[in-house]
């Protein structure tokens, strides 16, 4: 399940891009789930591990993916660490709960994250709520976070 | 510092054209659409000028200001346009505010956390697209446009109701304004 604590947070890793590129290995690059996100976020295909073909920017190595999808990556690839994810637009939000429905991760936000018009489950830290739709999310989050 | 300042950056990749109204301006948005590009070519520019290959057009010096060290650096920096990547910490801290408080600088703030302690505008909170307008063969055309919309509400808004937070100057100022309106 994807569990999230609201606001600050000491034991964090605030820059997930700085972490991503100082720890990534080939095959979180290859990784079909990374591939899928690279593609849906950063409209990029993932030609090797080492090069990434980007529509704006051409030919890339995985230190040049957007900080969102460095840090979705970051995210699945070390589920026992917490990241910073408000460094993710909200264009990020459905591939946290696709991670989230295959294991167990917590994630940091420090601002309201949009996870859509659907149904969705995600556990609260801060208040201990199991939460199912962006209706019951926002009272929640809104006392903690703007 | 005051006014509009029109900024035109790019390279054989990217061009962005938009302007600053205020003192702060917020980028939010999407993931990967040019935000941290962004930054880093103004800071390309600011190292190695016309050498760097790309293009800046400006009234005023763009800076990047970021890392542990920025409160040594940020007074030294007058008249400019100060761009900060999200990944600074620094960012929703009271002492960052009243650096910003104190300086004559304009800054363009990337950050999706809210900051509660500056005094931004609503209609000053921006995100990146990309244009179909013509940029180049290559090139890709980003601009901003408005998160929260670009509304007129002294044309729209007709309340019945208003609700201010205590009895103080807000309360006094609608009150001014509502005087000889149906409002409550």
């Amino acid at each position: 399940m994807l569990s999230i604590y609201y606001g600050e947070m000491p034991e964090v890793i605030y820059n997930p891009a700085r972490y991503f590129k100082n720890t990534y290995t080939d095959e979180w690059i290859t990784d079909e789930l990374s591939r899928k996100m690279i593609k849906d976020i950063d409209k990029s295909e993932v030609i090797g591990p080492r090069i990434i073909d980007s529509p704006v920017l051409g030919g890339i190595s995985p230190r040049e993916l957007s900080g969102g999808v460095k840090t979705l990556i970051c995210i699945y690839k070390k589920p026992d660490k917490i990241f910073n994810a408000s460094a993710c637009g909200d264009n990020c939000a459905k591939w946290l709960l696709e991670i989230g429905k295959v294991m167990d991760v917590t994630i940091n936000l420090r601002h309201i994250m949009d996870f859509g018009d659907g149904e969705f489950t995600v556990k609260i830290l801060n208040t201990g709520q199991i939460i199912h739709s962006m209706e019951e999310l926002i009272p929640v989050a809104g006392m903690i976070v703007r | 510092m005051k006014g509009i300042h029109q900024i035109t950056i790019s390279n054989a990749s990217v061009r962005y054209e938009f302007s600053l109204k205020r003192n702060i301006t917020v980028i939010r948005g999407d993931s990967a659409t040019g935000k941290t590009t962004l930054v880093e070519m103004i800071n390309e520019y600011y190292e190695s000028g016309q050498e760097s290959g790309i293009e800046l057009r400006c009234d005023k010096q763009c800076r990047v200001l970021g890392g542990r060290d920025w409160k040594t650096l940020l007074p030294t920096i007058r008249d400019s346009i100060v761009f900060i990547d999200e990944d600074n910490e620094f960012l929703p801290t009271d002492e960052f505010a009243r650096a910003v408080r104190e300086s004559d600088n304009y800054y363009c703030l990337i950050t999706r956390e809210g900051l509660p302690n500056l005094p931004y505008s609503v209609e000053e909170i921006y995100g990146i697209r990309t244009s179909g307008k013509y940029a180049g063969l290559r090139q890709v055309y980003h601009e901003f446009y408005h998160i929260y919309g670009n509304h007129r509400p002294h044309e729209l808004v007709r309340p019945e109701e208003l609700i201010v937070e205590d009895s103080n100057s807000g309360f006094e100022f609608f009150s001014g304004i509502s005087e000889g309106k149906n409002y409550t």
